[in-house]
């Protein structure tokens, strides 16, 4: 029975490699109407990078949280692992991940920035149209519109969290070049971070019909001492009613923010934490 | 920038060189930016105890001195500017600032400059108590208890180097170096002192289009003076002439004085000008014969620019009483509606932050006279008794005069949470993007940078418990236009009292290459006793408009603000 099953999963796969170019087959990548690939849908990262980019064990979180708030296990997305932080930039980074329970973004419901928007553990649509290609994801309302037509200045009148994104078909890739950001984004829970002069390349390729390679370069030269890569594959959801819903996380980190200005204090304040 | 320090390198120059030339001069006018002359002269009268001119509508005599304004778009607060403030004396200044503390700052009111620990005065022991306040248009005014000189006071100028700027001004205007108070450095020009504090950070800002726009001296020798000045290498803006719609034949000139103040040089006799005011076309109500919405490649009709409301704002949402037999506001009335949708919105805020004072938008203002079409009447039907005991048992204290206990307390606005389901135009970034792909439209409103997804193909509804502030949208094409209907609301996203049972119901109708007509319909019969729908037309610009990041939570200071300042009313006893 249990060969047999084997047996059968492994002609599936069989077929799927060997279709032909141009047959209609479940691995086939979607096409948009003007023959680039159709990144239009609900996509979503699974894994850890969220907590850490980096290679890390499992790790507490904060005691009343139980197992549900713990740092899970994970493999990094990091390509060869390293971080090129710069001495002090490094020393930030730790001291960022000491005071992540106030310091982090997103903790705070703070707009993510890129990369961090990508593999935050919510789902995020593509609307690819002719001119524009939005971004909508499900953390903290935040968005970005990635232009295609060039039509805007660069580089981009105010900085912002998002960052301003031009993109540009490269074969089978959507290249997004990311810049003008205001520095105050982290990249995950760990801390890791980068300035206002933070730069992003972001590639998306698609794999098959439900999944992208996901591929940023990371280029600081405030922070880190040359470009970096991460690399991790987004999933589309697959559900029939997929779709991004509303959080508005704002509500549930005002208590964070503000608890110590309430007429009932619920939280000393920062400067005696 | 170099340019202007080369101006002043050239002007010290010729200061040392060149013998004084005293030239016979008197002031002859402050001229301010104010949007709106008629609203200015009221508020200048009301508060400051000026006289409207008799011989002319646009300025008021402030105990002798004219000052006068341009009803134009202003781009800032005088602050920081080459000409920073003016000032007025009072016999019992701590009177007068209770006074103008009373007023508040809404609508056409005062906003009190308070001291960085609260207080609204200053004393210095042998000068005198002052405090500032601003105009509504953002002229910077110093109030002074000085009985030696009560009403119009000083003017005070910022410079990179006073000493040198008042002696120039000594110089061509004439009038007495001398120390106010035996204090402050000053030129004492018909009874009128003329002082000048350091500009530490660089050049002070251009005067002209801020608030206080220039300084008018008349002068006995235009030609003369106007020479001389250019021969010390200043910047002649505008030759000796009579202007166009100048009220009399006397000549004006402009320059550019030292640390980028804009003189007038006018000849005797000089009654300002008389201004067409242009209020432009109000392009939202422009019908396009012919016009053909354009569509996407893959079929769909294209709604895709960024699209901003700033045309609509100030039309009220339901039919004000007074006008239930006008169709349409003239030009003048739109304007003026608009200025006061301006003031009375958050009014402490400098101009550079309000959009539509600045005119960012191809339209003028738009003359429709409310945004409800249906009912006919323009109003809002009338609630049912249940939604009438509900909104009284919800109704909660947010005016802001009770110190708050919390966050929970202020609105979702204040809060950031959202800017509610209609994206009314405010005083600025009424921004609207829209992005299409195949079966999706994306609409983003600049204000909290929110998104709404809209499927155009049917597509299943979350389930009923699945709510949020802004619901959740499907849409289709009927024909050319967008119709978006929008269920699932939560509880704590209502808007004007309406409940989770809400249908909001939206059309989107390019009818026009930069124009966008917008309607909604609200449909909640647990709380209107019938459906009602209000319209207003966003216009594209995309020349002049992108949406800029709008970081409400991220950046609300003003949370801190408020529960700080709550819990110190407290502390003090309110």
């Amino acid at each position: 029975m249990t060969r047999r099953l084997c047996a059968l999963l492994g002609g599936v796969a069989l077929i799927l490699t060997l279709a032909p170019s141009g047959a209609l087959a479940q691995g086939e990548i979607p096409r948009s109407f003007d023959g680039n690939p159709d990144l239009n849908g609900v996509w979503q990262a699974i894994g850890t990078a969220h907590w850490d980019l980096q290679d890390h064990p499992a790790g507490p979180g904060l005691p009343d949280m139980g197992a549900i708030g713990a740092i899970p296990p994970g493999q990094g997305v990091v390509v060869g692992n390293t971080i090129p932080y710069r001495p002090e930039a490094l020393e930030q980074k730790q001291r960022n991940f000491e005071n992540r329970f106030y310091d982090d973004p997103e903790i705070k419901c703070f707009m993510p920035g890129v990369p961090r928007a990508t593999y935050l553990p919510y789902p995020f649509r593509i609307i690819q149209g002719d001119k524009k290609i939005m971004f909508i994801y499900g953390f903290s309302d935040a968005n970005r519109t990635v232009h295609m037509d060039k039509d805007n200045p660069e580089p981009p009148p105010i900085d912002s969290w998002m960052g301003r994104s031009h993109g540009s078909w490269d074969g089978e890739t959507l290249v997004v070049d990311v810049a003008g950001f205001n520095g105050e984004s982290w990249f995950d829970r760990a801390g890791n971070f980068a300035s206002n002069t933070l730069h992003v390349v972001e590639r998306y390729t698609p794999i098959n019909a439900n999944a992208l390679m996901y591929e940023a370069t990371i280029e600081d030269p405030a922070v880190f001492t040359e470009p970096w890569t991460i690399r991790m594959p987004l999933y589309r959801r697959l559900e029939e009613n997929a779709q991004v819903l509303e959080f508005k996380c704002v509500e549930y980190s005002e208590d964070l923010l503000y608890g110590h200005l309430r007429r009932e204090p619920t939280r000393p304040a920062p400067e005696d934490r | 920038m170099s340019h202007r320090r080369l101006v002043l390198a050239v002007l010290a120059a010729a200061l040392l060189v060149t013998p004084a030339a005293a030239s016979a001069a008197d002031y002859h006018h402050v001229h301010l930016i104010s949007s709106n002359a008629t609203e200015a002269i009221a508020w200048y009268s009301r508060h400051l105890d000026c006289e409207p001119l008799s011989d002319r509508d646009d300025g008021v005599d402030c105990s002798g001195v004219q000052v006068v304004f341009d009803s134009t778009p202003t781009l800032g607060s005088s602050q920081r500017t080459g000409i920073d403030h003016i000032s007025f004396s009072y016999e019992d200044l701590t009177a007068k600032m209770a006074e103008l503390e009373g007023v508040g700052v809404g609508g056409r009111g005062v906003r009190l400059q308070r001291f960085d620990d609260g207080s609204m005065l200053r004393d210095v022991p042998g000068l005198f108590k002052y405090g500032f306040i601003f105009d509504p248009w953002g002229t910077r005014i110093e109030l002074v208890e000085d009985s030696d000189t009560l009403g119009f006071h000083h003017i005070h100028l910022a410079s990179t180097d006073p000493d040198a700027t008042l002696d120039w001004y000594q110089e061509t205007f004439g009038g007495e170096r001398a120390q106010l108070k035996d204090m402050l450095d000053g030129v004492m020009l018909n009874d009128i002192w003329l002082l000048a504090m350091e500009h530490t950070e660089g050049q002070p800002a251009a005067t002209s289009g801020r608030a206080i726009d220039h300084i008018a001296f008349e002068v006995d020798d235009l030609d003369g003076l106007t020479g001389q000045l250019q021969n010390a290498g200043l910047s002649i803006l505008e030759a000796p002439a009579v202007p166009e719609g100048g009220r009399t034949a006397a000549r004006r000139a402009f320059v550019s004085g030292p640390d980028n103040v804009s003189l007038a040089l006018v000849e005797a006799g000089f009654a300002g000008v008389d201004v067409a005011l242009d209020h432009g076309t109000d392009i939202t109500t422009e019908q396009v014969a012919n016009y053909t919405v354009p569509r996407t490649p893959w079929g769909d009709p294209d709604l895709q620019a960024v699209w901003t409301g700033d045309a609509a704002h100030g039309i009220p949402l339901e039919r004000p009483e007074e006008l239930s037999d006008s169709d349409v506001l003239t030009p003048e009335q739109a304007a003026a509606r608009r200025e006061r949708g301006t003031l009375g919105s958050i009014w402490g805020y400098e101009s550079e932050w309000r959009d539509t004072t600045l005119g960012y938008v191809k339209s003028a203002p738009s003359r429709q006279v409310a945004m409800i079409i249906d009912p006919p009447d323009g109003r809002i039907p009338a609630m049912t008794p249940e939604a009438i005991a509900a909104r009284n048992a919800n109704r909660r204290d947010m005016s802001g005069r009770t110190p708050v206990a919390g966050p929970e307390d202020l609105s979702i606005f204040v809060r950031c949470i959202t800017r509610g389901q209609v994206p009314s135009p405010g005083i600025y970034n009424n921004g609207l993007q829209i992005v299409q792909g195949p079966g999706y439209v994306a609409i983003t409103q600049e204000m909290i940078h929110e998104t709404r997804i809209i499927p155009t193909t049917p597509t299943p509804r979350p389930g009923p418990d699945v709510t949020a502030y802004r619901g959740y949208s499907r849409g289709r094409w009927d024909g050319d236009t967008l119709v978006v209907e929008i269920t699932n609301f939560n509880e704590g996203g209502s808007y004007r009292g309406s409940s989770p049972g809400l249908v909001m119901t939206e059309r989107y109708t390019r009818t026009s290459p930069d124009t966008l007509q917008y309607a909604f319909t609200m449909d909640d019969p647990a709380v209107w006793t019938q459906p009602w729908t209000a319209t207003f037309t966003f216009v594209r610009d995309e020349t002049q408009y992108e949406l800029v990041e709008y970081a409400c939570h991220e950046g609300n200071y003003g949370m801190p603000n408020i529960l700080s300042g709550a819990r110190a009313r407290e502390a003090d006893g309110q």
